[in-house]
C-alpha cells in the first residue's frame, strides 16, 4: 500500500498525523502534511487507511 | 469607493419559500443549550439554504457539502467585509478578513508559531497553567468552570503567544472577561478600544525589547516584498484577531465539553481510561470538538450567482454553522450519538480551506491537557443543581457560567 498527499489541497489539519504518526507527519513552516513512509509498512495499512479517510480536505490518496 | 460598497442590497431576489425567521444573536427564553437551538433548524421543514431577514438579512447554509464548498471557494464567498449585521468599513482582520492570494502574507507569518511541532513545545506551559488553576478549587468541591478555568487558561496562552509579561495576566484577564460577558454596546465598544490600546502598548514595548519566537516580535520584524514593515494598523488588527479568535472560542468549547462530561458518567470513564493514550485521547477529543462546534462563520457573496439553484446577489451575507455541518447523517454515522471512538470524523469545527483555524492545534492541546489535569484531580463532577446557565449565541456561542460540584474527599 502506498500513500501520497496532494499538497495544494492540504491545509494542515494534522488529522493524518494524529491518526497514524508512523506514516504521516507535518512540517515546521506551514504545518502541512509530510509523508514519512510512502510505502506503508505491513501491519499499519488499517491505521493509514483511517488517517486518509479522516482528512477533512480530501488531500490524501491511496495509490494501491 | 462609496461607503456602502459592501452593503447587501434589498432581498427582492429571495423567493418567499426560502425565508425563515431566525435571529443568530438571540435565544428564546429558557434555552440553556445554544447548539441544540441551532441543531433544531434541521429537524423541521427548513430549506437547506434559507434566508432570514434578521440582522440586515442573510443566508444560512445547513448542508455539510454546501458549507464545505463555501469555505473553500473564496472566489465566490469572500471573507472581506463580512460582518452581520453589516458594518462598514469593518476593520480588516489579518489574515481572516483577506482572500487568497493576499491572505497568505499574514497567514505565512503566523503559521510557524502554530504548527503541531510548535504547539507541542507549548504543552508544558499549558499543563503548568492548568494545574495552577485547578489547585485552589479542587479541594473546595465546587467552582464556576467559566470564571475559574475555561476563561482563564486561553487568556494565559494568549499572553504567552504574544510574548506579554506575566504581570499583565490579571489586567488582561479583566479585559477578556468583559469582552466575553458583556452584551452592552457601549461597554463593549470601550472594552475593544482598551484591548487595542493594550496590544498597541505591547507592540511598542516589544519594538525596543524584541524576542525570538513571540508573535509581537515576529509581526514587528516582518517585511513586505519591498523590504518595508507592515502597516501598524495591520499588526494591531492581527493581534486583535488572535484575541477574538483564540479566547472566546476555546472558553466556550471547553465549557460545552465540561457541561456534557458533568452529565455523562460513561464518557468520563472512557476519558479517564484514555488519558495516557495519546491516540485514544485525540480521537475522543475530536468527537467532543465535533459535537461542540461553537463557531458560526460569515462570508460575503462576491458576484451575483446561483448556488445549488438558489440565486444570490453580490454582497449578500452567508452564515456557515459548523455545528449543523457536523450533524449531517450522510457524512457521520449516527450523527447525534457521541461516540468517543468514532472512526471517521471529518468535522468542520475549525473550518476547512485556506482560512482553516490556524489555532486548531493550540485549541486541541489546551483541551487535551485540561482533560488530563482535570480528570486526574477531579475524576467525577456534576452540574450544580438549581443554578441557571446563561447561554448566548452569535458568531460564537456558549455559556457565560457553568457551576460544577464534586465530592471533595
Ligand atoms: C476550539 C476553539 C476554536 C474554534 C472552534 C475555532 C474556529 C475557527 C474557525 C471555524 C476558523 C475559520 C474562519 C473562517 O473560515 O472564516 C478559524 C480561524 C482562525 N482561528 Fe480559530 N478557532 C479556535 C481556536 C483558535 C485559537 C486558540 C486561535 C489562536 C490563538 C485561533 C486563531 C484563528 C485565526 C488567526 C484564524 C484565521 C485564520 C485565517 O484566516 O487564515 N483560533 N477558527
Ligand atoms: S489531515 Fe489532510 S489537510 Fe490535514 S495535514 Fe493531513 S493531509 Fe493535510
Amino acid at each position: 500500500m502506498k500513500v501520497d498527499v496532494v499538497i495544494d489541497l492540504c491545509q494542515g489539519h494534522a488529522r493524518c498525523q494524529d491518526r497514524c504518526p508512523e506514516v504521516f507527519g507535518t512540517d515546521e513552516i506551514e504545518g502541512k502534511c509530510v509523508i514519512l513512509q510512502p510505502d506503508v509498512p505491513a501491519g499499519l495499512e488499517q491505521k493509514a487507511r483511517l488517517a486518509v479517510r479522516n482528512c477533512p480536505e480530501g488531500a490524501l490518496i491511496i495509490l494501491d | 469607493m462609496s461607503s456602502a460598497h459592501y452593503a447587501p442590497g434589498p432581498a427582492d431576489h429571495v423567493p418567499p419559500e426560502l425565508v425563515r425567521d431566525f435571529d443568530i444573536f438571540s435565544l428564546p427564553a429558557g434555552v440553556e443549550d445554544p447548539i441544540a437551538h441551532w441543531a433544531a433548524l434541521v429537524d423541521g421543514d427548513t430549506p437547506p439554504i434559507f434566508y432570514t431577514p434578521r440582522n440586515g438579512g442573510h443566508w444560512v447554509l445547513l448542508d455539510y457539502e454546501h458549507i464545505r464548498e463555501a469555505y473553500r471557494d473564496h472566489a465566490r464567498f469572500s471573507t472581506y467585509q463580512t460582518p452581520v449585521p453589516p458594518i462598514e468599513p469593518y476593520p480588516v482582520m489579518q489574515p481572516q478578513g483577506v482572500d487568497p492570494p493576499e491572505h497568505k502574507r499574514f497567514r505565512s507569518l503566523l503559521a510557524p508559531l502554530f504548527t503541531p511541532a510548535a504547539i507541542a513545545r507549548m504543552e508544558n506551559g499549558i499543563r503548568r497553567r492548568a494545574r495552577e488553576l485547578i489547585a485552589p478549587f479542587a479541594g473546595r468541591g465546587r467552582c464556576d468552570f467559566v470564571r475559574e478555568f475555561s476563561a482563564v487558561l486561553p487568556t494565559g496562552m494568549f499572553l504567552h503567544l504574544m510574548g506579554m509579561p506575566e504581570e499583565r495576566l490579571a489586567e488582561f484577564h479583566a479585559l477578556s472577561d468583559v469582552f466575553m460577558r458583556s452584551n452592552d454596546e457601549a461597554v463593549r465598544a470601550a472594552n475593544i478600544a482598551d484591548i487595542y490600546a493594550v496590544i498597541d502598548d505591547h507592540l511598542a514595548w516589544r519594538a525596543t525589547h524584541p524576542g525570538d519566537t513571540d508573535l509581537a516580535s515576529v509581526l514587528l520584524g516582518a517585511r513586505d516584498e519591498h523590504g518595508q514593515p507592515f502597516p501598524h494598523q495591520d499588526l494591531l488588527n492581527c493581534g486583535f484577531l488572535l484575541f477574538v479568535a483564540g479566547l472566546d472560542t476555546v472558553t466556550s468549547t471547553m465549557t460545552c465539553i465540561w457541561r456534557f462530561l458533568a452529565t455523562d458518567e460513561t464518557a468520563r470513564h472512557h476519558l479517564r481510561a484514555s488519558l495516557a493514550n495519546r491516540e485514544r485521547l485525540s480521537a475522543a477529543t475530536e468527537e467532543l470538538l465535533r459535537i461542540n462546534a461553537v463557531a458560526n462563520l460569515y462570508r460575503r457573496v462576491q458576484q451575483d450567482l446561483a448556488f445549488h439553484g438558489v440565486r444570490m446577489r453580490r454582497n449578500d451575507r452567508v452564515v456557515l454553522p459548523n455545528s449543523i455541518a457536523n450533524r449531517n447523517a450522510r457524512v457521520f454515522a449516527n450523527p447525534t450519538t457521541i461516540d468517543l471512538e468514532r472512526e471517521v470524523n471529518t468535522h468542520m469545527t475549525f473550518g476547512v480551506g485556506p482560512h482553516r483555524c490556524i489555532g486548531a492545534h493550540l485549541a486541541k492541546a489546551e483541551i487535551m491537557v485540561s482533560l488530563q489535569e482535570w480528570l486526574a484531580r477531579i475524576p467525577d463532577f456534576r452540574l450544580e443543581p438549581g443554578v441557571r446557565i446563561e447561554a448566548y449565541t452569535g458568531p460564537v456561542m456558549g455559556m457565560r457560567n457553568l457551576p460544577l460540584r464534586w465530592s471533595n474527599s
